[in-house]
């Protein structure tokens, strides 16, 4: 029994040298093989004193599970280990960057456009639509602009023939639709308009959005609350809102409205040019001459319109300072948006 | 308008800082767009609106700021009374409806000078020239109280007599009338121009400006001072028609003050007197078509309806009178006079303006409309459109917008045909440029143009796309307005961390099929193509449900060389789809069908093919096989060469077959299977691959 200890010793050392798994495969053999060191020892079990046999008995048991159980443990081990080897032989570099199609990008103006249409979607206001290229009779005559008034030399014109035009305003869509349909009325019309006019703060060609509510009681403060609502919503709860008189042949009331300039919390700045406030939409009531054009009676009805100049809120809205930008279509400006 | 604040005080108190007094301009609608400051004098740049030509002058301005301010507004009487001369002079008015009344004064015995420091310096503040006394005090008038006055040298003017006429009315033939104006060019007035005239020649533009032969020189002894009114759209006409705009235009074509002018024509006539002496004869005035106030009246319930107010007809009638515009409560009415400075008050909706100005805007409250409920979603189109610009950023395309002009040297390097109907062009009569003379009927020539600005920026890969409208030219009234979708794709063949071997033309054609996919749209095909501009091997036709919506393709070696991009053979692969056409065949509402229960077969089969047969042949071979049991037929393999001989490609297909009754067995999938080789082989004239 004095030989038993040796034995897990010798077995202790063995093992703790195996690296492989065929080292493991090897020990198994010499210790617990058909010839191994243990089963020779449980063979050898007859020859002991029979006194002590049951007793040794035991112990060569003992060791001989014992190094089973260290055996499979270290497989397990050395098997595990072998895996996560075979696996990190397969590594990738994580770092290399993935590949796909970098997406496009969504033109700005495209992007606040959307926003304003939202926004007045929200509110209940539908989309209308009218030509680009437009008569002169909608763009002008029946927005109370005749031929030969001064309100003309406001907006410098593309001319195609006398009578049709370029659009210089998404005014007309007023007319067309309110010329088809009867009120209630809540509409908005997105979309390009053109004057001939190119310099650092003018193109020829830029988007405007126009709306306009008619019913039988639409009172000059409900056009203060839409677009203080709709500026609210578009810039801040805490923008401050100012409504100023102002002309437009095709309004009655008219204002223009301003909003505390977002650059300098209304303190002065150069985008300002010191005053604090910033122009961004021209509105009003809608004339009764433009309410007799399509036939609507003005004792019965009334209503508001306004308009926005897009490119000039994206301006602001993104800081941009050069109008010209958004029609090169230069990727790097692009890309930002 | 410049308006010098110390000239302001001439007309009312101002108790207020200059910048109070701009702050409240700016709220009652004449908005102060600066505030100069000129040897410590501040001096307002007051931006006047076209509907208020009352206010072109400092007067005029004062007016207001004694409404705002409630204080009261001074004016000089300026009357010249007691027995004078008598003028000598006649006048004639031949033309009454274009000119209303002309009056005149004769000054005798006057010297021309230089004018005094003190109203150089007010002109000068205002941007206007100092010439003479004469000259001068015509111009102070004109700004002080807003009434352009014309002054003449009476001795050059031919029978004492002064007429107003066009030259048809005057001579009776309807042909221009050549005028050398002060400015000392001919112009060739036209036959319906009003024009001053003596007893022989016409001797000024009326309204517009002097002639030079009357001109008032250092010469002059006698002058022959006008104060008309001209109907205001016949001198916008003239103006416009000569493009002469002189401040006298500017204010008569907006509108003047027909009992006023009289006063501004004693008061100039009094300080050419006093600055160069001289003696002012007996009026002349002639005053054919007097001014008739046409009364408003308002009801005060409607008005505070229309701004959502509350206030009372007697406040209402109050805030008029402070703007000196008669008004009289009556009942639940009040009654308006507009004076003959207001003409452009018309109707109930002007009173409603002035009297919401007054009170203030920012008084009256902010309401949220009564009004039905109503739906804000956008129609079918705009949603697909929507839907389209989302799909094309996924597949790596940014948006472009366009200017919707170009010129025919753009179509021209296209090879457009003259036949084409991109060649119904509509041309704008006064364009900023050449280059921008006709809108376009194409997003093309845009697009080419944004993909060259990217390369000489040093971009290495572009891709955009464009949703416009464009415009042909239908013989109607208006064009044709078409929306279309444009792309345009390049990339540079340079070294890239992950391999990409499809051609161009695949990439951008898998964007356009992807799209079509994402909005269900299916029968659709990709034919060969004409276009012009297009690589006649490497372009397509798109067709959905049988008609032609669109090209796509490879942009023309020819047409690329034109365009000078200084790459090497670069592949540009151009799209256009016109979406009028190809909405309707999006389908607005999906069906489901029942999964399969029945497991399928899947068979593969590879052929070799001449080069010309293209893929979709096959696909339609396999189609028309006469039976229900092939599910899909999907394309996976195309190769050349190797084993394969010059001339010919290899196809391989991979078909599933499946029945929705039962199982398909084995043997009959076979049977099946090799029947459908053969029926390819044969009409095909292929060959299997093994």
């Amino acid at each position: 029994m004095e030989d038993l200890p040796s034995l897990k010793e010798s077995f202790l050392r063995e093992s703790s040298s195996v690296r492989a798994l065929h080292d493991i495969q090897a020990l198994r053999v010499k210790y617990l093989g058909k010839r191994g060191i243990v089963t020779e020892k449980l063979k050898a079990l007859p020859t002991v004193d029979p006194a002590q046999r049951p007793a040794y008995g035991r112990a060569v048991n003992e060791i001989k599970q014992y190094i089973e159980a260290e055996i499979a443990r270290i497989e397990a081990h050395l098997r595990e280990e072998e895996y996560r080897k075979s696996l990190l032989s397969e590594a990738l570099d994580v770092t290399l960057p993935g590949k796909y199609t970098p997406p496009g990008r969504e033109h700005p103006i495209q992007h606040v456009l959307s926003e304003i249409t939202d926004i007045f979607s929200s509110m209940g206001f539908e989309v209308g639509e009218g030509p680009e290229v437009e008569l002169d009779y909608y763009n002008f005559e029946a927005l109370n602009i005749p031929k030969n008034h001064p309100a003309r030399d406001m907006q410098d014109t593309f001319y195609i023939s006398d009578d049709v035009v370029l659009r210089t305003h998404t005014s007309p869509v007023q007319i067309r639709v309110m010329e088809m349909r009867p009120p209630p009325l809540k509409v908005i019309a997105p979309g390009k308009v053109y004057r001939c006019d190119a310099d650092v703060s003018h193109t020829p060609m830029f988007h405007q959005v126009e709306g306009f509510m008619v019913d039988t009681d639409i009172a000059f403060s409900d056009l203060k609350g839409v677009l203080e609502l709709f500026i609210h919503t578009m810039f801040s709860e805490r923008t401050p809102v100012r409504f100023r008189p102002s002309f437009f042949p095709f309004t009655e009331p008219s204002a223009e409205v301003d909003i505390g300039c977002i650059f300098c919390s209304g303190n002065g700045c150069r985008v300002c040019k010191q005053s604090g406030w910033l122009e961004i939409l021209g509105a009003g009531m809608i004339h009764p001459k433009v309410f007799e054009y399509v036939g609507y009676d003005p004792e019965t009805f009334s209503g508001f319109a306004f308009g926005m100049g897009v490119e000039r809120l994206t301006m602001l809205k993104y800081g941009i300072d050069d109008i010209r930008l958004f029609f090169e279509n230069d990727l790097r400006f692009l890309r930002q948006f | 308008m410049r308006v010098p604040f110390t000239w302001l005080k001439e007309f009312v108190e101002i108790g207020v800082s200059p910048g109070e007094v701009a702050d409240r301009l700016t709220m009652a609608g004449f908005e102060v767009e600066g505030v100069d400051s000129v040897e410590g004098e501040a001096i307002f740049d007051v931006s006047v609106t076209p509907n208020r030509p009352d206010c072109l002058s400092v007067l005029g301005i004062a007016r207001e700021v004694a409404a705002i301010t409630q204080m009261p507004l001074v004016v000089p009487p300026c009357r010249i009374s007691g027995s004078l001369p008598d003028a000598g002079f006649s006048v004639d008015i031949l033309d009454p409806d274009l000119c209303n009344r002309y009056a005149g004064r004769v000054i005798s015995g006057v010297t021309v000078g230089t004018s005094p420091e003190w109203m150089k310096k007010r002109l000068e503040q205002c941007g206007i020239r100092s010439i003479n006394n004469v000259v001068d005090v015509t111009n102070y008038v004109l700004l002080e109280m807003g009434h352009p006055l014309h002054a003449f040298d009476a001795d050059r003017l031919a029978g004492k007599k002064v007429r107003v006429g066009t030259p048809a009315t005057v001579r009776g033939r309807n042909e221009p009338i050549a005028v050398r104006t002060l400015d000392g060019v001919e112009r060739s007035v036209p036959p319906d121009a009003l024009l001053i005239w003596d007893a022989e020649k016409p001797i000024a533009v009326a309204g517009v400006m002097g002639g030079q032969e009357s001109e008032v020189t250092s010469g002059t002894r006698t002058v022959f001072l006008e104060s008309a009114y001209f109907e205001s759209s016949s001198i916008r006409r003239t103006s416009r028609g000569l493009g002469l705009i002189s401040e006298s235009s500017y204010r008569f074509e907006r509108g003047t003050d027909i009992e006023f002018l009289e006063r501004a024509l004693d008061r100039a006539a009094g300080l050419i007197a006093e600055l160069a002496g001289g003696t002012v004869h007996d009026i002349v005035d002639a005053y054919p078509v007097r001014y008739v106030s046409h009364r408003v009246v308002v009801r005060p319930e409607r008005l505070n309806r229309i701004l959502g107010t509350d206030l009372s007809r007697d406040e209402m009638a109050d805030i008029l009178r402070r703007l000196q515009i008669p008004a009289e409560g009556d009942g639940d009415e009040i009654v308006v006079l507009p004076p003959p400075n207001r003409r452009d008050l018309k109707q109930m909706w002007d009173i409603a303006e002035e009297v919401a100005r007054i009170y203030g805007y920012e008084k009256i409250s902010t309401t949220i409309p009564r009004s039905p409920l109503s739906s804000g979603r956008s129609g079918k189109g705009a949603r697909i459109i929507q839907q389209i610009r989302e799909s094309l950023r996924r597949a790596g395309f940014s948006a472009a917008i366009n200017y919707s002009f170009m010129n025919s040297t753009s179509l021209d390097a296209l090879g457009i045909p003259p036949t084409d109907r991109r060649r119904r062009t509509i041309a704008i009569s006064n364009p900023l440029s050449q280059d921008e003379g006709l809108l376009r009927t194409t997003v093309v020539p845009a697009l080419i143009a944004n993909l060259r600005l990217n390369l000489d920026r040093g971009m290495r890969e572009v891709r955009l796309f464009e949703v416009a409208r464009v415009f042909i030219d239908a013989g109607k009234t208006l064009p044709d307005e078409e929306w279309r979708l444009g792309g345009i794709w390049y990339k540079e063949k340079a070294p890239s961390l992950w391999r990409e071997d499809a051609e161009g033309f695949y990439l951008v054609k898998g964007a356009i099929e992807m799209l079509f996919e994402e909005l269900n749209v299916r029968g659709y095909d990709f034919r060969p193509c004409s276009e012009t501009f297009l690589h006649a091997g490497r372009s397509a036709d798109v067709v959905v449900s049988g008609s032609c919506v669109g090209y796509i393709g490879v942009l023309a070696p020819r047409v690329v060389a034109g365009l000078e991009i200084k790459k090497h053979r670069p592949e540009i692969v151009l799209f256009e789809i016109d979406l009028d056409r190809f909405l309707p065949a999006v389908p607005d509402s999906m069906r489901f069908s029942p999964l399969p229960k029945f497991p399928s077969v899947e068979r593969d089969i590879a052929v070799i093919v001449d080069e010309q047969i293209p893929s979709s042949r096959i696909r339609e071979i396999i189609a028309s096989f006469p039976t229900h049991l092939i599910e899909t037929v999907t394309l996976f393999d195309c190769f050349r060469g190797g084993s394969i001989p010059p001339g010919k490609k290899s196809l391989a297909f991979n078909i599933v077959y499946r029945s929705m009754e039962r199982t398909l067995t084995e043997g009959e999938v076979e049977d099946l299977h090799e029947r459908l080789v053969e029926h390819v082989l044969e009409l095909t004239s292929g060959e299997i691959r093994r």
